[in-house]
């Protein structure tokens, strides 16, 4: 058993403690935190891809998912599209408006260092969010769908069961995409990108083709999850912007490329965020557990390198 | 003589200079600097009842003889914008008199250059306490209308109080405060928990009615948050009687369908937002929602002024107003119209005194005059009024010379 199998050994059944012990001190904080933390891992999943394949950090991740949601309210309120439909339609339109951006712009800053690329993304999210402003003002609006408030009720245990989709989403996600990149051609084409991009070329690996696709699937899936989403929250034109800062915290706990750590980290720190909710009086508290994490991560990064 | 012939020439053109400077600047346009947040509905919205109040205003001929102009600046809801367009306005544009806005956060930085040209300021916004103290005292040039944050408290406890007098069924003793967790919220909570303090010594706005508090932070949707289910769990540990929630405009509904969901029903649902999201009422989920305000398109139906406002308004910008920020700043600029007639001057002293002496029908459906707050001596407005949500319109429920409907009690989903 080499040293980071033992490491994970450890970490997983502190884990399950955890997890127990918050089971039974309170059930409804577990629930409220494997729902919400599954959506966390959800939206990060995009800019773990990203990061992890193209070695590109979006800055502009939170917008993609807020365009996504106005789109899918638009949706809902002219045509009368159910959110959970309107899913598949934001996919492929988010993935033009991705199509688009990265012909535009994000090309060109492929290899051309961090700081060019952080200075592009700041600047398309800036774009999006003024655009969203001019169109839809700085009112919040909202879809509501009598199913999104249903619960499930065991004797006195009531629990929304809505967000039970976003835990669902999430396996079948985060299943498929490992299917993709392992058993299909092009899955294995974006593996051997994201290890060695210059090696992917050599053996005839359209490396230009995969950055291309990888950032259109990007933003599509924000697509459908921002549908999935929509029917639980207020839209406005910062609405993604948390979800950014959230997500860049779960790549840097997973790690780069660390597909599965983000289910585990996502769900983890909202098990932890909902148990410092419920504590009473504590609420405010609960963006120490993601950026506690954030900024243990990283230091704890630097004295490894240090060594 | 011929030197002493062209010396009284030029002089003689002097004067005509100055007197015809003079003259021209009698004749010119009274002007009206603002400052509003033009990309918040707010902002945008009291800016256009002020343009419609100046319209109103110049087609009756202007005030004093002369034409009313208003020039607006954004203040993008930020503090140092707000602050040099005061500056803007006084230096550049020299503007007679200020008027706004919004946004306590914004005005503090405003109220040290106003202090610095000290011109009538009659100000719409900026209800935190911290402003008023940051005004002081002595600053007779400046008039606020909003009721100060600690005034509207106070009035939703009368409000509750005459309510509960008017309907045997209602009971309201144990409050439970649901408040975001930034300065906003807990400043609501704090005045709440004084508000109890004094209830239990028998003294204040809350006596005989808040005979328990319980009091639980969240974090806003508009800050990151939007899960409210571990604050609402804790809510229906506590069976209040009422409960009401100080948070923003994007909590709204999510806070409703999550209450929904856990199967939360108070006899008193009542939010205590800023503002409400667009098309707030369409949802299923507002029916019978209590919410506090300064006003509510149903006042059409008792004050023909509000109904006047309401006409004007829609003509001149093709849509309804949706927010009390827009008859407050139509008041804001008729206001200062009336306070000249009064006057018959713009004079600095002599208007102050007909703005204190006047007493004003608004749109909102109250009548304004002047007294003193705690720290100044021109404060306009001091309540609130309490709304309900029902069949899809904002119902007046108190005060009860102006309501439109008796309350639905309780509520119900």
């Amino acid at each position: 058993m080499t040293n980071n199998q033992k490491w994970i050994r450890i970490l997983l059944f502190f884990l399950t403690v955890f997890v127990i012990i918050i089971g039974l001190w309170e059930p409804h904080a577990l629930i409220f935190g494997l729902q919400r933390g599954s959506l966390y891992a959800l939206i990060a999943l995009p800019l773990a891809l990203l990061l992890g394949i193209m070695d590109i950090l979006n800055l502009a991740h939170g917008e993609f998912l807020t365009v996504g949601l106005y789109i899918s309210y638009l949706l809902f309120v002219n045509l009368g599209v159910d959110p959970l439909v309107s899913a598949i339609p934001v996919f492929f339109l988010l993935v033009i408006i991705g199509a688009i951006i990265y012909q535009l712009a994000i090309k060109r800053v492929l290899g051309a260092g961090h700081l060019n690329q952080l200075l592009l993304t700041f600047g398309i999210s800036m774009v999006l969010i003024e655009i969203v402003k001019i169109i839809w003002t700085t009112r919040p609006r909202n879809v509501y769908v009598p199913y999104a408030s249903s619960a499930v009720t065991f004797g006195d245990f009531r629990i929304g069961s809505y967000e039970f989709l976003y835990v669902i989403l999430a396996v079948a996600v985060f299943l498929l995409l490992r299917l993709f990149l392992k058993k299909t051609r092009l899955g294995q084409s974006i593996y051997a990108v994201g290890q060695n991009p210059k090696g992917a070329e050599i053996v005839g690996i359209n490396v230009k083709f995969v950055y291309f696709f990888v950032f259109c699937l990007s933003i599509g899936l924000l697509g459908i999850f921002a549908a999935v989403m929509l029917p639980r929250i207020s839209i406005f034109p910062l609405t993604g912007n948390p979800f950014s800062l959230k997500s860049f915290a779960l790549v840097a706990m997973a790690g780069l490329g660390n597909i599965g750590g983000i289910m585990i980290a996502g769900v983890t720190l909202g098990i932890g965020e909902a148990v410092i909710q419920a504590i009473p009086g504590y609420a405010g508290w609960s963006d120490l557990i993601f950026f506690g994490v954030l900024i243990i991560v990283i230091m704890a990064k630097n004295l490894q390198g240090a060594k | 003589m011929k030197k002493s012939l062209i010396t009284v020439v030029l002089l003689a053109s002097l004067i005509l200079v100055v007197f015809a400077n003079g003259v021209l600047a009698q004749d010119g346009p009274i002007k009206i600097g603002a400052v509003n947040p033009l990309g918040d509905v707010t902002g945008a919205q009291s800016t256009n009842a002020m343009e419609l109040a100046v319209e109103e205003i110049n087609a009756e001929g202007g005030l004093l003889g002369r034409e009313v102009e208003l020039i607006v600046i954004d203040s993008e809801l930020r503090p140092e914008k707000g602050a040099s367009a005061i500056e803007r306005l006084a230096t550049s544009d020299e503007v007679d008199f200020f008027v706004g806005g919004m946004a306590s956060g914004v005005h503090m930085a405003q109220v040290p250059v106003l202090k610095r040209y000290e011109k009538i300021t009659i100000w719409a916004g900026a209800a935190s306490h911290q402003v008023e103290n940051a005004v002081g005292a002595d600053a007779d040039w400046y008039f606020h209308l909003h009721p100060w944050d600690y005034q509207q408290g106070a009035s939703y406890g009368y409000g509750w109080k005459d309510i509960a007098e008017q309907n045997p069924d209602i009971e309201i003793d144990k409050f439970f405060l649901a408040y975001e967790e930034g300065a906003f919220g807990t400043d609501s909570y704090q005045s709440y928990v004084e508000y109890f303090e004094d209830a239990q010594a028998g003294e204040g706005p809350y006596a005989g009615l808040m005979e328990g508090l319980e009091g639980v932070s969240f974090k806003s949707a508009a800050t990151g948050g939007g899960d409210y289910r571990a604050m609402l769990r804790q809510a229906i540990d506590y069976d209040p009687d009422i409960f009401v929630w100080a948070g923003y405009d994007a909590d709204a509904i999510p806070m409703l369908a999550q209450a929904r969901e856990l199967g939360f029903q108070p006899p008193l649902y009542v939010g205590a937002p800023p503002g409400w999201p667009a098309n707030f009422g369409d949802s299923p989920l507002a029916e019978n929602v209590v919410l506090y305000g300064m006003w509510a398109p149903s006042l059409n139906e008792v004050s023909p002024i509000a109904k006047h406002f309401w006409d004007g308004y829609i003509e001149m910008h093709g849509h309804e107003p949706a927010t009390y920020f827009a008859p407050l700043g139509y008041t804001n600029i008729h206001f200062l119209a009336e306070g000249i007639k009064h006057a018959g001057t713009i004079e600095k002293e002599a208007l102050i005194e007909a703005l204190r002496e006047i007493e004003y029908d608004t749109a909102l459906g109250t009548t304004l005059s002047i007294s003193p707050s705690r720290v100044i001596s021109n404060q306009g407005f001091s309540e609130q009024k309490i709304l309900q949500w029902q069949d899809g319109t904002q119902h007046v429920i108190w005060p009860f010379d102006v309501s439109t409907s008796e309350i639905v009690y309780p509520y119900d989903f």
